[in-house]
């Protein structure tokens, strides 16, 4: 009797403390919370609130319409190539600027004198924004004035239509977003690299391993868990490109880089189809989530953890 | 370590305390706005979307007008393009109007049905004030129901720009440009023979569509384009429509024709770089390109299939709104400041500085823009093809919410053909999606 | 040595390749439009005037002001912020916490796009256009941020905790004796990158500011590129070289922190 007394006790007194706890944790998270919950949750519930309604400017709903929206958005076949655009795109940025970011940081890696020089240009792109990086490579893609079809006429190629062909256009923002994206999974990537001990490599040295051989059976393994960081951001990175389009193409020539993104904003800003547009958000909200999930489920299995 | 943390905590109590304090000005007081200029004025904003010099020239006028103003002082706000400011005001919906707002024509039925928007016809009427001296098709594309819903500022249209030059090394007439659809073919043939550049070319851009169309006289929209009632269907892919997009298909195919792209920039640069012949612009541009040219600019009106009689062009560029929802006074306010940008001297002064013709028949003569025109002959051509056009409902462009999306629709269709779709399914294909939408 | 000299081979041929756009946008602002249509590389004399008549058509300076107070305020906020629930996340072993975390995280897929019409009517309702707050609110709650820090946080030895709650040293006292001091890489690393990325919003600021005097630099920007009219690539070439300059030196400077933050981060991802 005393015995559960005393439990009880010991339960309450548990219990007390861990509510307690909780009020800390909770008062250290409060603000974060408060400013996620107005610019984060509350925008995300607003949005697949209007997904079901027809909306004026200003945000005023006009009339209920259920799955309308949704049901509009699967007929389209604007909708369906651009989620075609978008994935097609993902699939050239991501890989490209992964292996071009991991190639500069391997290089990168080496004790060479002078390496502080490369590794600031290497990282420099973080420094350009979408807004200046996308207007100078606009200028470059130019048809008749643009350098890359000047440098490229030299040797004879040319000229490309950049961005006024639907089979180039998706290529060129994909270059101009590796291009931007290259710096920041330079940065982490090398830091990845500097991170594993050097032991490994000396051990390896002994066993007579070549420079490939440990660069596939050491450094990549190794690296693995800051590969799959750059994985996800790169990732969620390149479904939300959106200026660089708006300020190359337009979503154009033909809709072929009419990327989801692109599209909700020309649907609610120079259409004025709020509805519509929350409805293909939401569906991108969805479809990240769900290659998000799939990337922790499957990739996650095959990083390393030291 | 101390001072570290001190710092760390200073900065989070201003972050969290002081900042709800410093909102610098009461953004409920758009209108009126502590002005930087006179207490006694009564202040009011006006957003427009006019950067690079044409933005600088008109920050001009509304210093001019501030300045000859004993009790209006206008702040213009630059609000990025007009999609942007259109983007804005779909957002703010009724809530933060300006008193003023510079719009483009795309979005006339949008504002005059919106409910922040008091008629110009309002201040016409109550005024009793003459508008006889606005060129009347100008007035007739921002006229709805008989209504003046907003006051057109500047007007340009469509013209072909040609290089004389290129023309006279070919053995073509530099005097005599080519009229119609046939003519550009042969003579781009030549060009391209003789000289292998590029003989005709326009940015992709709906609005060219909408000129060429209007220029055979011929309807986008059932319903006089919208203007007699709501419309059901497009009309786009009538015969007019269909020669407009033959006609490209054919010049692209053997190679006269070339797509530059979807800004109006586009063309500009192989035009100035001598390997484009003929392209067209926007009036609004023609002075620059003249500056810009190595060699002599013709200016032709739009061209039209053979057997067609030309019609004219529909007017682009931008008009203004008074909103209502801030006090009479304000709208009053923003009243005498329309009055001043249609007066024939700023209309003539914009209108030399810039490119676009005025709006005010009365302008031509003000020796501010005939000495222009003395320098720039070029320009006239704009001038001219706007006073023959009738006022139409053909040569008003289509009346429709959904004007931005027509012009992609129509835009993707060409670029469909430039890249090899048939020309007569591109042109179905892009009108069932504009009867969608009218439904 | 045969390897050295392959690698400075590729190290040359890489940066050149990668730096090779922003060489080409200073290259065109010394331009005299005659050049520029041409399509030549490089001018054929050097020509300032480009960078005159960016200075005489906006103003600049002023731009460049609010930029740099705009990013310092959602640098601050975003520092504040992240530091305070990455501690939350490590040191506080409350229930829920693991939860809470993700659903923190979650917000990463929201596109930022998306959003924008209900923040915007949010900064509406609240009457803050026009201010630096309308500006950077939004932006303070950074899941990037909090991941960065949590990653690093929980690298920090937890015997260091356990030895200080012995002294009777209180969280909060053990937050800024400890964990923020020994986190001052990756503090630095979200500072800059929480700096940069603010500096080069866009469409938010054109969207919460009506007047000049509240407007960052790359609204400056847009404003040289005319609509219907023509661009003058050598100005517009000027200004995204003036717009370049303090982002990139200020990267230049801060790459060594960054650098050793970002990686603290990510290694124990």
């Amino acid at each position: 009797m005393e015995i559960t007394n005393s439990n009880e006790a010991a339960a309450k007194r548990l219990r007390k403390k861990e509510w307690k706890l909780f009020g800390t944790g909770m008062l250290y998270l409060l603000p974060a919370i408060v400013f996620m919950a107005v610019f984060l949750f509350y925008p995300i519930v607003k949005t697949l609130y209007f997904s079901f309604f027809d909306v004026t400017g200003g945000g005023v709903t006009e009339r209920f319409v259920g799955l309308k929206n949704y049901a509009k958005l699967l007929s389209s076949q604007e909708f369906l190539q651009s989620m075609k655009a978008t994935f097609l795109f993902v699939l050239y940025v991501v890989p490209g600027e992964i292996i071009i970011s991991l190639f500069l940081a391997v290089i990168a890696s080496e004790k060479l004198k002078g390496m502080g020089f490369f590794r600031t240009i290497f990282s420099s792109t973080l420094g350009v924004s979408v807004a200046a990086g996308a207007t100078v490579f606009l200028f470059m893609f130019h048809p008749s004035l643009g350098a890359i079809n000047n440098v490229l006429g030299m040797v004879g190629i040319g000229p490309i239509e950049w961005l006024t062909s639907s089979n180039a256009a998706l290529i060129s923002i994909a270059i101009t977003t590796i291009w931007m994206h290259i710096g920041i999974n330079f940065i982490i990537l090398l830091g990845g690299l500097q991170n594993i001990p050097e032991e490994m490599y000396e051990s390896a040295k002994i066993d007579g391993a070549g420079y490939y051989s440990r660069l596939f059976k050491i450094t990549i393994p190794l690296l693995s868990p800051v590969l799959f960081f750059v994985l996800i951001i790169a990732v969620i990175g390149s479904f939300q490109t959106f200026g660089q389009i708006d300020l190359l193409t337009g979503g154009g020539p033909n809709n072929s880089t009419n990327l989801i993104v692109y599209s909700i904003y020309q649907q609610a800003f120079s259409f004025g189809h709020f509805g519509f547009a929350s409805a293909q958000a939401i569906v991108l909200f969805v479809i990240i989530l769900i290659v998000t999930i799939l990337q922790f489920r499957y990739g996650e299995r095959k990083v390393h953890y030291q | 370590m101390k001072k570290f943390s001190f710092l760390f905590i200073a900065l989070a109590s201003i972050l969290a305390f002081t900042l709800a304090g410093c909102s610098n000005d009461n953004p409920s007081s758009v209108s009126g706005a502590k002005g930087d200029s006179g207490k006694d004025k009564t202040n009011i904003e006006l957003w427009h979307s006019l950067s690079g010099d044409n933005g600088k020239n008109f920050e001009k006028i509304v210093d001019e007008f501030n300045k000859q103003s004993d009790d209006v002082h206008v702040k213009a706000v630059y609000q990025g393009g007009y999609t942007d400011t259109i983007t804005k005001i779909r957002a703010v919906g009724d809530k933060e109007v300006p008193a003023l707002l510079q719009a483009s024509g795309t979005n006339r039925k949008y504002l005059a049905e919106s409910d922040f928007v008091k008629p110009m016809q309002d201040f016409i009427d109550d005024e009793k004030f003459d508008t006889s001296g606005i060129e009347e098709n100008v007035l007739n594309r921002y006229t709805i129901d008989d209504k003046l819903y907003s006051m057109p500022f500047s007007s340009s249209n469509a013209i072909m720009l040609y290089n004389k030059d290129m023309f006279k090394e070919v053995g073509l007439d530099p005097e005599s440009a080519p009229a119609t659809y046939e003519d550009i073919e042969v003579a781009s043939k030549k060009i391209k023979d003789k000289t292998g550049n590029v003989g005709f070319s326009f940015a992709t851009i709906g609005w060219y569509f909408e000129e060429l169309l209007a220029n055979q006289g011929e309807l986008y929209l059932d319903q006089d384009n919208g203007f007699s009632g709501k419309p059901t269907k497009t009309l786009v892919n009538e015969e007019g429509g269909q020669k407009i997009f033959k006609w490209l298909d054919k010049m692209n195919k053997v190679g006269t024709f070339k797509n530059y792209g979807s800004n109006y920039e586009d063309p500009r640069a192989p035009f100035l770089a001598g390997q484009l012949a003929m392209y067209l612009d926007s009036s609004a541009n023609v002075r620059t390109m003249v500056d810009q040219a190595p060699f002599e600019v013709g200016t032709a009106p739009l061209p039209v299939p053979k057997g067609v009689e030309p019609n004219g062009a529909t007017v682009g560029g931008n008009s203004m709104y008074i909103t209502n929802k801030l006090s009479d006074e304000e709208q009053q306010a923003a009243w005498e400041f329309i009055k001043y940008t249609v007066s024939p001297k700023v209309q003539a002064e914009w209108a030399a500085a810039t490119g676009y013709f005025p709006v005010t028949k009365d302008a031509n003569g003000e020796s501010a823009l005939t000495e222009a025109y003395d320098k720039y002959p070029q320009m006239k051509t704009a001038v001219e093809v706007n006073s023959n056009t009738p006022a139409t409902p053909e040569m008003s462009g289509p009346l429709s919410d959904e004007g931005e999306q027509f012009r992609t629709i129509i835009e993707a269709a060409q670029e469909q053909v430039y890249e090899g779709t048939d020309p007569k399914k591109a042109l179905d294909d892009a009108a069932k999606k504009i009867d969608e939408l009218l439904e | 040595m045969k390897k050295k000299i392959i690698i400075y081979i590729l190290l040359i041929v890489s940066a050149f390749l990668l730096f090779a756009p922003i060489l080409y946008a200073i290259s065109a602002s010394f331009m005299s439009p005659k050049d520029i249509y041409a399509g030549k590389l490089f001018p054929s004399e050097f020509n300032f005037d480009a960078y005159r008549e960016v200075m005489d058509s906006i103003p600049l300076l002023h731009f460049l002001w609010v930029s740099f107070v705009m990013s310092f305020m959602a640098m601050v906020g975003q520092l504040v912020l992240s530091s305070l629930s990455a501690y939350a996340f490590v040191f506080i072993p409350f229930k829920g916490r693991n939860l809470i975390f993700f659903l923190f995280l979650s917000t990463m897929l929201i596109p930022w796009e998306a959003t924008i019409i209900p923040n915007f009517l949010t900064i509406l309702h609240l009457n803050w256009l026009n201010t630096y707050q309308g500006l950077t609110f939004p932006f303070f709650a950074l899941p990037f941020g909090i991941f960065l820090l949590r990653q690093h946080f929980m690298t920090l030895p937890k015997e260091l905790w356990e030895s200080a709650q012995v002294d009777g040293c209180s969280r909060l006292r053990f937050f800024f004796k400890f964990a923020l001091p020994l986190s001052k890489s990756s503090l630095s690393a979200l500072a800059v990158y929480g700096f940069l990325t603010t500096w080069n919003k866009y469409l938010w600021p054109l969207l919460v500011t009506n007047d000049d005097s509240v407007r960052p630099v790359q609204i400056g920007l847009k404003m040289l590129i005319a609509q219907e009219g023509s661009s003058q690539w050598n100005m517009v070439m000027a200004a995204v070289v003036m717009i370049l300059l303090p982002t990139l030196l200020l990267l230049f400077i801060g790459i060594k922190y960054i650098r050793e933050g970002l990686t603290a981060g990510a290694v124990k991802g």
